[in-house]
């Protein structure tokens, strides 16, 4: 039998930074640009694609550059800066090719609906608003704001796999690689879910009112990563 | 490892993800999934029936995990068998295609019949046409995924197994696809009936081009217009995030030292500079060669 | 992916107690089937498991169905996501520190998970979907069902760690046969989208439970293959009878479910013009 309220008390530091990363995750998915189905058909500012999707896919993305970095190196900060890099590379050039779709592929300027103008550049925005949708493609604010959330999610979600793997458990890291990162990936959906409920699964970025909504999202992605933190510790401490 | 070989490894990785991304995104506009695909449900329900493959198998993350997983699934353990590279990879890419198909025919057939009222007929011949090219696609996206995933493992020593990195590139390169090249079928080829160089409005929504060149307009067709722009980019974004995610730590190797390693995450940085002031040159390349929409009200009322 | 749904209130023939009282005795009794019959009879019966996983998959295919009716404002797919997500988490800390009762733990914690998110989402993020709280608890217990389910028929045991007779390990657990391997993704994706894909294939207003259920059938059919494609290489559990139920299984429902479809679609056609505008009026 695993003495639960040992390893809970011994690996409380865990705990609370595996917390941490999820409440990071969700956090960033409220950066990330995202116009949901919309966005697909130029009908709205942002990505044209799922909150969930994009963050899971950057932030997994960090995962890969992170376990990378992890198996030649213990250095924390390095693995967890890697893991917040390889996010943000994908998010970046997802939102590069993204804009050359709007821009080449369908023949509309970037812009959003929400601000007159770019908070970053001070654009006009409402002019290049075609008629009839919500703006379309992403303006240099949304695009700034994905890099931080995506930088963000990828933060968090290294995090939490670094903070999994360091638990002592008498056991070679590799033995539970496999169980830290899908642990990890559990918790990464859980936590990008949660904002997207919060936001209606559309937003532009940090200018958008929405955004104001992020502290509720970021409370109960804390109750519920506090949670099964304590519950990945546990199981892997055990081990 | 030698810098020059890992150089190569990942200029083989970078080109099998570019392959993947360009397959993943033609097979969903084959099938129209993901986010364009609202305008095809939509249509329907606008007196617009159609026939387009109604393929709404999830989002296409969550789909092409799932090809992917179950391909590096086989193949794992085809080759704990003792089997060849090659032979695992190819029957695990066959069975994740194959089961990709039965997903296919029960979203379409199943979104159909569930629009019963809206009068949209369900075509047999749409099934039997689509479907192998969708699996076809299916196989070369999850094949190469295999062989990024692969070679990740094998020559670049990865720690995750080949089932959960598979996974990974899967929900990456369903996030790219629907992100990039989506656009582009959603956005330009489902309206080709309005003028080039806006956004869709509102009020055309599920009004989506239903006529071919000959004949009735079907997913096929799709896929040859995306082939032109969409697919390609989409090819493009993917290889380049599998080739930057890994150039940084092949040139700036942090097993040789940690100082290394930092020289790596700074490259990094560097490489997402570069594409934010690259966005910034189109978007305002955008708007000098498209001007704007509508004039400045309050300067003409001035 | 499409933001689902209507006004809410799906209707139903088969009343949801009647699918929960299924998935959770199925689930249960199939997962106890293949660990206890495994070690009794023969590693054949390993096959017990992945029906078991079906039982869950089913269960959480028709709650997923009632709520995501109401229109989450994401699509489908998210709440699938999310459910696997807490499947996950449940089922690594059930089976760790449950032992025998693991599959029971796994069920409880995945609810108790299910139960806080719930509630967060209607109270915190203001969702305010009156069976939110229920169905999260429906599918994130579904989700562990199919998890541990699909484990234990790729292995034969659902016990989590090695079990080691004189420092030699006799039998894999589920953490070193499934989750070191990494095919706990396979699970993972393939039991996500066996619970979210049979209502967003069916999505439209004239869904009917009886095909959609046929649909969780045919796919929860799909995840025991795949199951049983891992346990034909591990020595506590037989692929072949697995990938053969399971094939028979896919069969009979995907034949259910076309029959369904050829009772609900407007017309089926060989091939064939669009319908006409007279027709349409």
């Amino acid at each position: 039998m695993i003495d639960i309220a040992g390893i809970i008390a011994e690996d409380f530091l865990n705990i609370a930074m595996i917390t941490l990363g999820g409440v990071l995750i969700s956090l960033g998915v409220h950066f990330v640009p995202v116009g949901g189905a919309p966005a697909a058909m130029a009908q709205a500012t942002g990505v044209g694609t799922g909150t969930v999707q994009l963050a899971a896919g950057a932030g997994l993305t960090g995962l890969v550059t992170a376990g990378f970095m992890m198996n030649v190196t213990d250095n924390m900060g390095l693995i967890i800066a890697s893991g917040t890099i390889g996010a943000m590379i994908m998010i970046s050039v997802t939102m590069l090719v993204g804009q050359w779709s709007y821009v080449y592929g369908v023949g509309c300027p970037p812009a959003s609906a929400k601000v007159k103008y770019d908070p970053i550049t001070k654009d006009r925005q409402d002019l290049y608003v075609s008629q009839g949708t919500e703006g379309h493609g992403i303006p240099t604010a949304s695009f700034v704001s994905g890099i931080i959330g995506a930088g963000l999610g990828g933060l968090g979600g290294s995090m939490i796999y670094f903070y999994l793997l360091s638990i002592e458990n008498g056991l070679p890291e590799a033995d539970f690689i496999g169980i830290a990162s899908i642990f990890a990936i559990g918790l990464f959906f859980v936590n990008a879910v949660i904002p997207s409920y919060n936001i209606g699964g559309t937003i532009e970025g940090f200018h958008d009112p929405k955004f104001k909504r992020f502290p509720k999202a970021v409370l109960a992605s804390f109750i519920a990563t506090f949670l099964a933190a304590i519950m990945g510790v546990v199981a892997i401490g055990g081990m | 490892m030698e810098p020059l070989t890992s150089m190569g490894i990942l200029a083989l990785m970078g080109a099998a993800a570019t392959i993947a991304g360009a397959s993943e995104d033609l097979e969903s506009d084959v099938g129209s999934q993901s986010n364009p695909n609202s305008q095809v449900q939509l249509a329907p329900q606008m007196m617009y029936p159609h026939r387009i493959y109604n393929k709404a198998v999830s989002g296409e993350p969550p789909s092409n995990a799932l090809m992917c997983a179950i391909g590096g699934t086989t193949a794992s353990v085809l080759m704990s068998t003792g089997a060849s590279v090659m032979l695992a990879l190819t029957i695990g890419s066959i069975i994740a295609a194959v089961i990709h198909g039965t997903y296919s025919v029960t979203s379409y057939i199943g979104r159909t019949a569930s629009q019963k009222r809206f009068k949209q007929p369900l075509y047999l011949d749409l099934i039997r046409t689509h479907t192998p090219v969708i699996m076809g696609y299916a196989f070369i996206t999850t094949f190469c995924i295999l062989v990024v995933s692969y070679l990740m493992i094998t020559a670049m020593a990865h720690p995750f197994p080949l089932p959960l990195l598979a996974f990974i590139w899967g929900i990456a390169v369903g996030a790219i696809g629907s992100s990039t090249g989506d656009v582009h079928y959603g956005a330009e080829r489902e309206f080709q009936n309005v003028e080039f160089g806006s956004g869709l409005n509102a009020a055309n929504s599920g009004n989506i081009v239903r006529k071919a060149e000959s004949g009735l307009r079907n997913g096929i067709d799709n896929s040859w217009f995306c082939s032109k722009f969409g697919g390609p980019v989409t090819g493009i974004a993917f290889g380049m995030v599998v080739f930057l995610t890994g150039w940084i730590t092949v040139v700036f190797d942090p097993s040789i030292s940690e100082t290394m390693g930092w020289e790596a995450i700074i490259a990094g940085a560097v490489i997402v500079l570069l594409l934010a002031i690259w966005n910034r040159k189109i978007e305002v390349d955008a708007r000098k060669a498209y001007g704007p929409y509508k004039k400045d009200e309050e300067e003409v009322a001035a | 992916m499409s933001a689902g749904g209507g006004s809410g209130g799906a209707h139903s023939a088969i009343p949801q107690n009647n699918i929960i009282a299924f998935g959770v005795i199925g689930g249960l009794a199939g997962i106890y089937g293949a660990h206890f019959l495994v070690d009794m009879i023969s590693p054949y019966m390993s096959f017990l498991g992945a029906l078991g996983a079906i039982c869950g998959i089913v269960w959480g295919a028709s709650a997923v169905r009632r709520v995501a009716n109401y229109g989450l404002g994401t699509g489908v797919p998210s709440i699938g996501m999310l459910a696997l997500g807490i499947g996950i988490i449940a089922t690594t800390f059930g089976l760790a520190v449950g032992g025998i009762a693991g599959p029971v733990v796994a069920l409880i914690f995945a609810a108790l998970i299910g139960l806080v998110v719930g509630v967060l989402a209607n109270k915190v993020l203001n969702m305010g979907i009156p069976i939110m709280v229920q169905s999260m608890i429906e599918i994130a217990a579904a989700g562990a069902i199919a998890i541990v389910g699909l484990s234990t028929s790729m292995i034969g045991t659902f016990m989590f760690f090695d079990e080691v007779v004189n420092g030699v390990v006799v039998a894999q657990g589920v953490a070193t046969g499934v989750m070191t391997t990494g095919y706990i993704a396979v699970i993972f994706i393939a039991g996500g989208l066996a619970i979210l894909h049979p209502y967003n294939a069916n999505l439209g207003p004239d869904e009917k439970q009886d095909r959609t259920l046929a649909c969780a059938f045919e796919k929860g059919a799909i995840a025991m293959i795949i199951a049983g494609i891992v346990a034909t290489i591990t020595p506590l559990a037989s692929g072949a009878i697995t990938i053969l139920i399971g094939v028979a299984i896919w069969y009979i429902s995907f034949s259910k479910y076309y029959k369904l479809v050829k009772r609900d679609a407007y017309m089926i056609s060989g091939a064939g013009l669009l319908p006409s505008k007279e027709e349409l009026e």
